[in-house]
Parts: structure tokens; C-alpha cells; sequence
């Protein structure tokens, strides 16, 4: 009987220990109060949960759309292979900030209101609506990968079939959706101009969150894809990767170029060398989003070597977290002296989150039919070069 | 009802807190002074040196937290007041990122915490009274009344005395405000907020990013529909040719590379 129990490795006490911590940190926000789970002030009333959980979570989760509206829309088939994939990860994603908005949220069981409740006024309304639209489709855009594995065919034939009816319509409603949404999350700023300071404060500030979420939502894939090559057994062919990171290195040399004239054009290069904390947290941000990224992808041989992509792809992302709480907690701190950092439930309940979505995206890639799946012991990369894979 | 307003006369404040006092009277709040606005102190009464400043919310004309609010829970009336509906709100706090005056307090303290500011005793003014902070000023240094003419008596107590500086604050403020401040002190020494936008209300900020919105699904939706056309024309015609063509030679091909 012993062999069916799962065996105990590393990584999966690490995990069971992440989510009994997570735990306790969401009794604490549920039932002891803000003040025991989080350093929330009325200075800083949004912090790691809306800086990291609702706008990194969003902005990650940017491949999804950019790749079905390359395979649908724009006809390259060649990135199909990755489709799938990619359409999870983004709905894993959104799950992700949906569950995180629960704890975010002072009263969460109201977090229907805005379907009710509207003003057409708010940045944050069109956001809401946005993500909750773009969350159905993409649950929608994914939901052939569960509907296949139905027993009853009859039921499985009717679905896909209308399914692959409305998926046009699906996949254009989603381009749209996440486009207009993900430079939304960038105009929740633009109200508070006296407060965001003014490395950060743009009147363009959605240009640049638009700019920023499809090359980070392409690392974000990238690295998930690798990390899905090393330890689980499917094929991807490398080519596609490479492809997908010249493209990612393009876009993020067009964002550095219309960052650096917005900063111009704001007056704002004056505080690119004044001494004070949030100068380097800026250099931070530009280094890792921009500067390495887009020094080391135009080298050919980094994006050839599966291992060195998957950490630039990882400083991309990095990079773009940097961003979303500079924009977000760094700038805001800055004008109200609020000092924000947060408290560990806050740490532990946003990581938890993540791992749950990881772990659902790896039992997925398992046991559905997201990445097409390795023949035992071959080859794990599929090289377009000669030269032998790393990982 | 008309439009009100209140008039804040610093250089008759003397700070006794009777305006603090009444008002978490009023609101069922402990009674102590505290140094800042909170969610038990809606109203305060700030030492700047030899000066009284009484803070409390500004009831902009275009309320930059009534704009951020999702649900609509922050509306500002008809006669003046910035009102919040505890009913509709949901808890983001995006009104505490928007006010430029960092206005709104949250309850940190409770499980089902609301947001709390002044709501110029709205309640209290529909039914023909005074907000209660007026009321209790001992020495008129606070004023209520119709927006018109607290702003001709401002004015008229601002020229008839040279001590005063020459300026209401309130009325170009953030768009223009429903609380007035008249000084014998400089603001600027006062504490007083620089609006970023001058005299423009800041939900024009949002106002204009949000007016594209439109503009972007039409435009964006027509090209994205008219890219899909010509994918899938591209890929009609290629297989309509490829069928015609040389139907039998590219099967073989498929044969041999297969």
C-alpha cells in the first residue's frame, strides 16, 4: 500500500511548508485583522498584495493573449506548439489575482459589486471589468484541454465543436480585453500625479504598462516552459523559444527607447542621479528590464543556450516586478513618507498563491494535454542546433 | 437645497477643539484630540507654530476620490458634500491613492473595515442644520452657508482686513472646493497642499486616458478582425492552390518526406 502514498522530495515538503504558512498568514488576515497580517497604512494603503499580486499578477500573465492573437489572428502556426501552454498560464495567472483580490479587498464578499455598482468614471472600474471578462474567456480558451478528456463523447464532440465555432470571437474579445486592461493598471496612477514621484509619473503611464506586459508576459512563458522542459516530460521545440525571445528583446528595446523620451519629455532626468533611495531602485528596475536583457539578447549564442535564455527571461521578469512596485509602492512612499515594507503574512500568503498556481500548472502539463509529451528517455530538447542541450 | 460651503478663519481659531469635540460626538467616536486626521477624527485641529490649522475634507467640486471610486460608493452631492455610501464600498482604497489631501482614513483596526472622512454632516444639512463642527465654534471661526456667499464674506473679511493674506484658499484648489481657508499666515507655511494640477481638477487626468477607450475598441477591434481576414484569406488561397495546382506532385512530396 506504501507505493501509492506520494514520495516525500524535497521540493514537495517545501511546498506542503509554503501553504501551512500561507495558512496561518490568511487566519491571520481573515481573523486576527490588517494590523497582525499586514504594515498597511493610510499613507500606504496599497502594498505588496495590489503591488506584486494584482499588477505583476496581470502583467505576467500577458503571454496568453499575445500568443493567440499571433496563432489565430496573425496565422503564425509555428508558436501552436506553445499555445496551450501559454493560455494556462495566463489563466492560472488571472486565478491567481482573483484569489489574491480576496485578501486584498477590505470587505472581499463584496467583490461582485462592480457588476452592480458602476462608474464609468474610474480607471479601477474599466480594470475590474476587464479582468473579469478576460478571466471568462480565458477559462473559455482553455477549457477544450479539460472538455477532451470527458469519457462521454457525444457531450465532448458538441462542445468542441461549438467551441471551435466561437473561438475567433474569443480570442479577438481577449486581445482586446487584456489590451486595453493592462495599460489600465498603469492609469490607476495617473489620478494620483502629486503622489507617484516623478521617475515613475507619466502622463503615458498606460503606453508604458502596455509596452512592458507583452515582453514580460513572453519571459514570464519562457521561463515557465524551461522549467516545465527540466523537470517534466515534454518536448518543445527550441527554435520557437528563440524566435519568441529576439522578438521579446525587440520590444523590450522599443520600451527602453520610449521610456527614456518620456522621462525627457517629463522633465524628470534631473532625478536619474539625485541621491536619494529611489534613484537606485530606478537603476534597478532599468537594469534589470531593459539594460541586461536587451545587452545580452541581441547576442545570438545567449539565445541559443536554452540554459542562459532561461535567466535572462528570469531577470526580465524580475525586472518587471521591480517596475509594478517602484510604480506602486517606491513611488508613493517617496511623496507621503509612509516607509512601507511588508509585513511577513503578506510575503507568505502572496507566495503561497504563486505556488498553488505553479503546482496547478504542473499537474496540468502532467496530466492534460498542454505541451506534447516526450517519448521515454529521449532526448529532452529537440535542438535546432548542433549543439547539445544544457538542461 | 442650495449649494453650501464652510469658511475656515485661521486667524480666528484658537485652537479649543470644540470642532474636534463635536464632531466624534456626533459620529459616536471616543472624544480625544489627536494630532492627524484618522478614522476616530474626522476633523483636527493642527499647531503650526502660533497657528490653529482645523483639517478636515476639502469637498472638491470634482472629487478626485468620487472619480477613483469603482462602485461609485464616494458621490458628491448635489449641495456640496463628498458622501460615502459604507453600502456599495468593496474596500479597494483606490479614493485613499487618489485624494491628493490623503483624506480618507481606512479602519485598520476591524475585520470589515469601511472608509471613513467627513461628510460635511450631510444628514444633518438636509434637515436644515448645521454641519456640527460650525456649530460648536465658540468664535465663528468656522462659517456655513450657500457657496455664494460664504465666498463674498471671504472675500469681504480678506480685503477689510490688510492682516489677512490675500487669497481663499478652496477656490481654484483641485478644481475649485466646498471648504474655504483665509489666513493671516502664508499657506505654504500652513501645511497646505500644492495642487499638482493647479486649478485643474485631477480626475481630468483619468478622464482623458479613459476617453480613448472608445477610439481603442473600435479601431483596435476592425484591425485586429481585418488581420484575421487576411490570415485566413492567405491560407484559403494557399491550399485552393495547392489543390489545383499540382495536386498529385505534392502529395508525392509529403510521401517521400514522410
Amino acid at each position: 500500500m506504501a507505493a501509492k502514498l506520494p514520495k516525500l522530495t524535497l521540493w514537495r515538503a517545501i511546498t506542503a511548508i509554503i501553504f501551512m504558512v500561507g495558512a496561518y498568514a490568511a487566519y491571520l488576515r481573515f481573523f486576527i485583522g490588517w494590523q497582525a497580517s499586514t504594515n498597511l497604512t493610510d499613507a500606504q494603503p496599497w502594498g505588496l498584495w495590489v503591488g506584486f499580486g494584482t499588477l505583476c499578477g496581470v502583467g505576467l500573465s500577458a503571454g496568453g493573449f499575445g500568443l493567440a492573437g499571433a496563432v489565430y489572428l496573425l496565422g503564425m502556426e509555428r508558436y501552436r506548439p506553445i499555445l496551450r501552454a501559454s493560455i494556462l498560464l495566463s489563466f492560472l495567472g488571472y486565478s491567481t489575482v482573483c484569489t489574491g483580490m480576496l485578501y486584498e479587498l477590505g470587505l472581499p464578499w463584496r467583490i461582485w459589486h462592480p457588476l452592480i455598482y458602476w462608474n464609468g468614471h474610474s480607471v479601477l472600474f474599466d480594470v475590474s471589468m476587464c479582468v473579469m471578462a478576460y478571466t471568462s474567456v480565458l477559462a473559455l480558451e482553455f477549457s477544450p484541454s479539460l472538455i477532451e478528456k470527458l469519457p462521454w463523447k457525444a457531450a465532448r464532440d458538441f462542445y468542441l465543436h461549438w467551441h471551435h465555432k466561437v473561438l475567433i470571437a474569443l480570442v479577438l474579445a481577449g486581445v482586446l480585453l487584456s489590451s486595453m486592461h493592462q495599460s489600465f493598471l498603469g492609469g490607476l496612477f495617473l489620478i494620483a500625479k502629486g503622489k507617484v514621484y516623478p521617475l515613475w509619473y507619466s502622463p503615458y503611464l498606460t503606453t508604458m504598462f502596455y509596452l512592458s506586459a507583452i515582453p514580460a508576459g513572453i519571459a514570464m512563458l519562457i521561463v515557465a516552459l524551461y522549467l516545465c522542459v527540466r523537470s517534466l516530460n515534454v518536448r518543445i521545440e527550441y527554435s520557437i523559444l528563440e524566435e519568441l525571445s529576439r522578438v521579446m528583446g525587440i520590444m523590450l528595446g522599443v520600451y527602453g527607447i520610449f521610456r527614456a523620451i518620456d522621462l525627457w519629455r517629463n522633465h524628470a532626468l534631473q532625478y536619474l542621479f539625485t541621491r536619494r533611495i529611489e534613484t537606485a531602485y530606478f537603476w534597478l528596475e532599468i537594469m534589470l528590464l531593459v539594460i541586461i536583457p536587451v545587452a545580452l539578447l541581441s547576442q545570438s549564442k545567449i539565445r541559443n543556450t536554452p540554459r542562459a535564455l532561461y535567466w535572462t527571461c528570469a531577470t526580465v521578469v524580475m525586472g518587471f516586478m521591480a517596475n509594478r512596485l517602484n510604480v506602486s509602492i517606491t513611488a508613493i512612499d517617496a511623496t507621503t513618507g509612509a516607509n512601507y515594507s511588508p509585513k511577513w503574512p503578506e510575503l507568505a500568503l502572496t507566495l503561497a498563491v504563486v505556488t498553488a498556481a505553479a503546482v496547478a500548472f504542473r499537474l496540468a502539463v502532467i496530466h492534460l494535454d498542454i505541451l506534447p509529451k516526450n517519448e521515454p528517455k529521449s532526448a529532452r530538447w529537440i535542438m535546432n542546433s548542433a549543439e547539445p542541450a544544457e538542461a | 437645497m442650495e449649494k453650501k460651503a464652510i469658511l475656515v478663519d485661521i486667524k480666528r481659531c484658537v485652537g479649543c477643539q470644540s470642532c474636534e469635540q463635536a464632531c466624534q460626538r456626533v459620529h459616536g467616536f471616543p472624544e480625544q484630540h489627536q494630532a492627524h486626521l484618522s478614522d476616530t477624527a474626522l476633523t483636527v485641529v493642527e499647531q503650526h507654530g502660533e497657528k490653529f490649522v482645523r483639517r478636515m475634507c476639502l469637498h472638491c467640486e470634482d472629487p478626485a476620490c468620487a472619480s477613483a471610486c469603482l462602485v461609485g460608493a464616494l458621490k458628491k452631492s448635489s449641495f456640496g458634500p463628498v458622501t460615502y455610501d459604507a453600502k456599495k464600498c468593496m474596500g479597494c482604497r483606490y479614493c485613499m491613492i487618489a485624494c491628493p489631501q490623503a483624506v480618507p482614513k481606512y479602519e485598520w483596526s476591524k475585520l470589515a473595515p469601511y472608509v471613513k472622512k467627513c461628510d460635511m454632516c450631510a444628514e444633518r444639512q438636509a434637515a436644515g442644520e448645521k454641519p456640527a463642527c460650525v456649530e460648536a465654534c465658540p468664535l465663528d471661526a468656522s462659517t456655513v452657508g450657500n457657496r455664494e456667499d460664504i465666498l463674498k464674506e471671504a472675500w469681504s473679511r480678506v480685503r477689510s482686513d490688510s492682516s489677512y493674506v490675500p487669497r481663499v484658499y478652496g477656490v481654484e484648489e483641485f478644481g475649485g472646493t466646498s471648504v474655504f481657508y483665509i489666513s493671516d499666515v502664508a499657506f505654504e507655511e500652513l501645511g497646505f497642499v500644492k495642487p499638482a494640477l493647479g486649478s485643474q481638477p485631477l480626475p481630468t487626468l483619468s478622464a482623458a486616458a479613459l476617453g480613448e477607450t472608445p477610439t481603442v475598441v473600435l479601431v483596435g477591434g476592425s484591425m485586429l478582425a481585418a488581420l484575421y481576414w487576411i490570415t485566413q484569406r492567405r491560407r484559403d488561397v494557399a491550399l485552393a492552390e495547392s489543390h489545383t495546382a499540382q495536386p498529385k506532385q505534392t502529395e508525392k512530396i509529403d510521401e517521400g518526406r514522410s
